[in-house]
């Protein structure tokens, strides 16, 4: 079980970037991205999103599983948001909806607003996963706790940040050889209970023991820390974090897109915009 | 040392952020992150899966401390999310909802410890109340737009999430302290 994120960006030009950069400028995209509803400006800022992706260098052959969750959880989202608003969406009413046809059994109306919201979710949620996955990607591992510590975390959970980032791939390593210590007791994890609360019981033998393993191994980290002053006093980082003026550029744009959008949501500029030619095959 | 001044001791020590506190919560985000790759849906419905390891953050929160409990369910389920492609603040609320759960798991474990002494009936309160309130945060995707409505973010969001966290963390939690309070008595913690 290797389910630790790899450094696959190594060398790139967004890895190159303070790893502030990175996360500064996920979190102006996140807020400017949930302001958009309509699809013109979601096509710059999907545009924006894919140029950023790319100069991470993540081989696509790496995070295809990745690619498909993303792709079937949207999928999700806009189903259960068509079939239970029965098509009314973003505040609008049935009778205002270009219909073009309706779910058999369920009625639910098909229509031009509803494709167009469906779009829409796509490029919103695909633009966010384009500009959070280098996050895992493009960051040195090591570079994760002085990042947060930098950005104003107290450095005591900037640190507990750190530490959870190194616990990862060894905690994986424990479940697999947890689950391989089990499979020679006769426990089979691909033989799952029938009812929820089965399946649920089922796991009770790998849970607990990696669970335990690790907190009592917990107390070594504990004292180390301890023996060497953590917690005394303000600690500094080995690792300096220091902008150049391409790090300055990117966090500026992000910011700039993030006020021009919020200056275009308060004006009412962002709301659901339906093509024309959506609606005049609605008939 | 009286029952009450023992208590009140304990009820501020939960909020003091030691070295302890620190490696448990990163431990716990770690354990969560990792363990949440075993998740499963549950039959005859449309995408509502269960995620045995979710009792983890009601499990650390309610053994080590309300902090605990927030920064494992924060962080484990932003790196969870992270690891499965869906990115790290992609659904920061959702993580959030997570953190809370895990706070008030702490929180209750603490304040409902006199009316139930019996520390396994205890943790399994504790956490269904932490997954009942806590969970209530993600109602916040009608205005971040993965809801459409009250409806749709009860239906699809709220009532999946809670039923399934609860089978996880109503039968796992339980099992977790009482494996726990052993080794932890016996370490002398």
């Amino acid at each position: 079980m290797n389910i630790a994120p790899r450094y696959l960006g190594r060398g790139s030009w967004l890895a190159r970037r303070d790893p502030r950069v990175l996360l500064i400028s996920l979190a102006f995209f996140v807020f400017t991205v949930i302001q958009v509803w309509d699809p013109r400006i979601l096509v710059g800022l999907a545009l924006i999103a894919a140029l950023y992706y790319r100069s991470a260098g993540i081989p696509f052959r790496a995070v295809r599983i990745q690619w498909a969750y993303v792709l079937f959880f949207i999928s999700f989202v806009v189903i259960m948001n068509t079939l239970i608003t029965g098509g009314e969406l973003r505040g609008t009413t049935e009778d205002q909806l270009h219909i073009f046809f309706r779910l058999p059994l369920i009625n639910t109306p098909i229509s031009a607003e509803s494709v167009t919201y469906a779009v829409v979710q796509y490029m919103r949620f695909l633009s966010m996963a384009a500009v959070g996955l280098p996050i895992a990607y493009a960051i040195a591992p090591g570079d994760i706790g002085p990042a947060f510590a930098r950005l104003g975390v107290p450095y005591k959970f900037a640190y507990g940040l750190e530490l959870t980032f190194r616990f990862v791939p060894s905690l994986a390593a424990d479940m697999q050889t947890t689950i391989d210590a089990q499979r020679l007791r006769g426990y089979e994890w691909e033989k799952r209970g029938r009812t929820p609360i089965g399946k649920v019981t089922r796991t009770i033998p790998l849970l607990t023991p990696v669970t335990i393993n690790a907190i009592v191994g917990a107390e070594d980290t504990i004292d180390a820390m301890d023996l060497r002053g953590f917690g005394t006093q303000r600690r500094t980082w080995l690792r300096q974090l220091a902008f150049d003026p391409t790090d300055r550029v990117v966090v500026v744009g992000f910011g700039i897109l993030l006020a021009a959008v919020t200056a275009l949501s308060f004006s009412g500029l962002t709301q659901l915009w339906v093509p024309s030619q959506l609606i005049d095959l609605a008939g | 040392m009286s029952t009450t001044v023992m208590h009140e001791e304990h009820r501020g020590a939960m909020w003091e952020v030691t070295t302890r506190v620190i490696v448990y919560a990163a431990i716990g985000a770690a354990l969560y992150g990792v363990a949440a790759v075993f998740s499963f849906l549950i039959p005859g419905t449309a995408n509502v899966s269960v995620r045995p390891a979710f009792a983890l953050v009601t499990f650390f929160g309610f053994a080590f401390g309300p902090i605990v409990g927030l920064f494992t369910g924060f962080v484990g389920n932003a790196i969870a999310d992270q690891i499965s492609g869906w990115g790290l603040l992609t659904s920061w609320n959702w993580s959030l909802a997570n953190g809370f759960a895990g706070l008030l798991a702490g929180v209750f474990g603490v304040s409902l410890a006199r009316m139930f002494p019996n520390r396994i009936i205890l943790a399994a309160i504790a956490a269904a109340l932490a997954v009942v309130i806590g969970f209530l945060f993600v109602f916040t995707d009608i205005w971040l737009g993965t809801a459409d409505d009250v409806s749709v973010a009860f239906s699809a969001n709220y009532l999946p999430v809670i039923t399934t966290n609860l089978i996880a963390a109503v039968i796992l939690t339980p099992i977790l302290v009482a494996a726990w309070d052993p080794i932890r008595r016996s370490m002398g913690r």
